[in-house]
């Protein structure tokens, strides 16, 4: 799949903001999303482009701010970058929009402590039920 | 008539691995199931971030206890990818070649693994059987029967003459000729049609719903397969088919799996006739240059992902791993809703389960 066309669809559709496409050794493209804009993005590329497949989501801590990676793919990758402040670490669900997201998402909320807003099963899955010891996956924590 | 919960787990007899349900039983029926990982959560990604590259391609070794070669494979791609690395052509085909023997062995494992389960210990005793075929050649290549430790960054550290190739093809006649047996049982056996038909259906939409990858995927009908989707050398020089099915029960995903083996068969062959000659491997550098890279490859269950960030350190920044397992765990909610109690093992084991991998 050609996602020459799906960037320059994101692009006119968040016309405010530099996307900043790049690429990625083994065929991948990474660009840069707003917080607010996720769930308008994911939907361009479920109803407009068929781009279902959700790899997975990574999360990140650069030690200044906090990155979430969505991995989607098809025959080619497409990265979307997302990043959260450490004074907002809030972001919207999409497991609605995409059922197989919501492992991926619980994994975010455990390992980074960002708020997944309408996920609808938020429990731990990874980490012990009664651990204390706060984000592993944090710088510092 | 009475709803009962029933926890399983996270010990039980049907897998070896730790893992947890809850299920909602009505009379014979389930109604509803949770599940609960994290039993068998190392913090790999974490430890990783702690090591050096080096270091870590033997802590991903034992991200998984079956397939654990594919996951060295799909992270030193990675690593050589960001480090401009070329691996020589002799390399990429013999870590190819283990790639296709750890699926042989990992379904037929499985195969073994699903017949156990529905009471079928006949075919258990002989994919088990005919699975010590590849593990031995495994372990005269490289040492270990499961653990294999033969990707390092640049290449690999093991290397094949020729008696040695062609005394490995001369058990990859018998195996053939013991994978057609084992075909011909799934087409024809009455009882293991009658445990696996109809038993843990998946539509291609919630395929696709719950973006699941792999054989499971496949015995959905859904033609993927990132061997050819998304081929890295040599695959790109072999050829092969993507087996699928439309029926989407346990019996295709048998049959998608046991024909996914005569595909590999075929593959390794092709690879010991085609082996390049030069050196297996490259030296690398100790500091990987700064970047961002994912690497995917095909493992025995689908679709293996890693994402590797570099700070230009010797250390890898950000290291993130997701198996197969986890997209067909997903989907076991849906499968076991309506299923007979006694039907529970087998919709489990059609899936594959890692639960290792899964934890990580």
């Amino acid at each position: 799949m050609d996602f020459e066309p799906v960037i320059a669809a994101l692009q006119a559709a968040f016309p405010d903001v530099d996307l900043a496409p790049r690429a990625a050794p083994l065929d991948d493209t990474f660009v840069t999303i707003p917080a607010e804009g996720l769930r308008r993005a994911v939907t361009l590329l479920l109803e407009d482009w068929q781009l279902r497949h959700l790899s997975t989501i990574t999360g990140l801590d650069t030690g200044e701010y906090v990155e979430l990676l969505y991995h989607f793919w098809h025959t080619h990758g497409l990265t979307l970058r997302v990043t959260l402040p450490y004074a907002a670490l809030r972001i919207a669900s999409i497991t609605d929009l995409i059922p197989g997201a919501a492992f991926y998402e619980r994994e975010i909320v455990e390992m980074f402590a960002v708020t997944v807003d309408g996920l609808p099963d938020p429990r731990p899955f990874l980490l012990p039920d009664d651990w204390d010891g706060g984000a592993p996956l944090r710088k510092g924590v | 008539m009475t709803k009962v919960t029933i926890p399983i787990g996270p010990q039980h007899p049907l897998l070896k691995e730790p893992l947890s349900f809850l299920l909602t039983v009505e009379g014979e029926q389930v109604l509803e199931s949770t599940l609960r990982l994290g039993y068998v959560h190392r913090g790999i990604e974490r430890l990783c971030q702690e090591r050096t590259y080096v270091q870590a391609v033997h802590l991903i070794e034992r991200v998984c206890g079956i397939c654990s070669h594919i996951h060295t494979t799909t992270y030193c791609q990675g690593v050589e990818a960001l480090s401009g690395l070329q691996v020589p052509p002799r390399g990429l085909y013999l870590r190819t070649f283990l790639c296709e023997l750890e699926r042989i062995h990992s379904h037929l494992l499985w195969l073994g693994v699903l017949a156990k389960n529905m009471g079928f210990d006949t075919v258990f005793m002989y994919a088990w059987r005919d699975r010590e075929i590849v593990l031995d050649v495994m372990e005269e290549l490289s040492g270990g029967r499961i653990s294999h430790a033969v990707n390092v960054i640049g290449g690999v550290r093991i290397d094949l003459d020729a008696a040695h190739t062609r005394s490995i093809q001369q058990r990859f006649d018998e195996l053939e000729r013991q994978v057609e047996k084992a075909l011909a049982l799934i087409n024809n056996e009455p009882s293991l049609k009658a445990r696996t038909q109809g038993v843990g259906l998946l539509s291609a939409e919630q395929v696709a719903r719950y973006c699941v990858v792999g054989p499971v995927a496949r015995a959905s009908g859904v033609d993927v397969d990132l061997r050819r989707d998304f081929p890295r050398p040599p695959y790109d020089q072999l050829k092969f088919n993507v087996i699928t099915h439309p029926a989407g029960d346990v019996w295709a995903r048998t049959l998608v799996r046991v024909q996914e083996i005569r595909e590999s068969l075929s593959l390794c062959r092709q690879i010991l006739a085609q082996l390049p000659d030069g050196p297996t491997s490259v030296a690398m550098k100790r500091r990987v240059p700064p970047g961002e890279v994912v690497s995917r490859s095909e493992a025995p269950r689908g679709e293996v992902i890693y994402y590797i960030r570099s700070d230009g350190s010797d250390k890898p920044a950000r290291l993130k791993i997701r198996t197969p397992t986890l997209t067909a765990l997903i989907t076991l909610a849906d499968q076991l809703r309506g299923v007979n109690v006694a039907d529970v093992p087998v919709v489990l084991s059609g899936v594959d389960l890692c639960i290792a991998c899964a934890d990580r």
